[in-house]
């Protein structure tokens, strides 16, 4: 890892902490907002600039704003605390959690491996190979998303559409009632 | 729905705490920037086929587009401007489209998206950005509901809503 790498991933872990422990929940949407950024440019640096634009776009940008709307509701703590209190008991179920999920990231090949699954499939080498002459786009994943696996997209979009316009009408219910 | 708008008239008339910021500064900005923006958000959602991007990360773009104008011009203007109901048949006519588009091309003989029964002129690639449009729209259109949606609350900002 680059300096830079390191530096990033201190960075959004420090945002990520600084999201959970902060009282002032201005100063928590900050954060957060700070973390989403973050995390894009991990995207780009993992060449996922695809995840990168959405991290960017959603994350950072319209949570953000979505995030700030919603703190007009609340309340500012009146006390000097800076600080969340850490409740030990739900922090132990947290670190045995990740603990237990960190397990899985000694199977994974390292960034980049030429030997990894992701790179010497036989899926991979035929889309990779075969996208442009069959759907005449240059990005292969937008070929998988749109052509080769249309209907998961569509299924994807039908779930963006029930959870939206659920979410639409609760809202409004509760906005007008 | 009529019933919505009437109260959504009557409190921008009454509530004097309607979030709209007179800054000459968010002003200019907006005014300056947002034809771009837009435009980014359907650069990301037409070059999607050749480089990174597609319809949900241009969607979310152009969504931002109305966010931007809430923020300048206020949102119950914004709100007003938009409608209640505009967003919801947007998102309904970006699935419409897609459903189409997949379920055509079987009507046509082919098999789910299978682009090329439409018969046109590099039938994937145009069909592949057409869907991409379709999920931007639904996108854009959802991103924009949930900001007015989240907003309208703002307007019983004791905080207590019953």
């Amino acid at each position: 890892m680059s300096a830079i790498e390191i530096t990033l991933l201190v960075f959004v872990l420090s945002c990520a902490l600084a999201t959970a422990l902060l009282r002032d929940v201005l100063g928590s949407i900050i954060a957060f907002s700070a973390y989403s950024l973050g995390i894009a440019i991990v995207w780009v640096f993992l060449r996922a600039p695809d995840v990168g634009l959405t991290e960017a776009a959603v994350g950072a940008g319209v949570m953000t704003v979505l995030f700030l709307l919603t703190i007009a509701k609340t309340v500012r703590p009146t006390d000097n605390q800076t600080l969340e209190n850490i409740d030990f008991r739900a922090l132990g179920v947290a670190v045995a959690l990740v603990a237990v999920l960190s397990t899985t990231l000694f199977a994974l090949p390292p960034v980049g491996a030429h030997d990894s699954a992701v790179a010497t499939d036989n899926v991979t080498d035929y889309y990779l190979e075969e996208s442009y002459k069959e759907t005449e786009v240059k990005n292969a994943v937008t070929a998988v998303l749109a052509a080769y696996r249309g209907f998961d997209t569509l299924g994807e979009a039908v779930v963006v559409y029930s959870a939206g316009v659920g979410l639409l009408l609760v809202l409004h219910k509760e906005a007008f009632e | 729905m009529n019933e919505d708008t009437n109260e959504a008239n009557e409190a921008a008339v009454n509530d004097s705490r309607i979030p709209y910021v007179e800054s000459p500064i968010i002003m200019a900005t907006v005014r300056v920037i947002t034809p771009f923006v837009f435009t980014f958000g359907l650069f990301i959602m037409f070059h999607g086929a050749d480089s990174s991007g597609g319809g949900f990360q241009g969607g979310v773009i152009v969504g931002t587009v109305v966010l931007m104008l809430g923020i300048a011009f206020g949102i119950e203007t914004t709100r007003d401007w938009v409608g209640p109901k505009l967003p919801v048949v947007f998102i309904s006519i970006g699935v419409l489209a897609f459903l189409l588009t997949g379920v055509g091309s079987v009507i046509l003989g082919g098999g789910f998206l299978e682009y090329s029964v439409y018969g046109i002129h590099h039938a994937s690639k145009y069909g592949i950005e057409f869907v991409e449009l379709a999920i931007g729209l639904v996108v854009s259109s959802i991103v924009t509901g949930l900001f007015f949606a989240i907003a309208a609350g703002m307007r019983n900002s004791g905080g207590e809503t019953v």
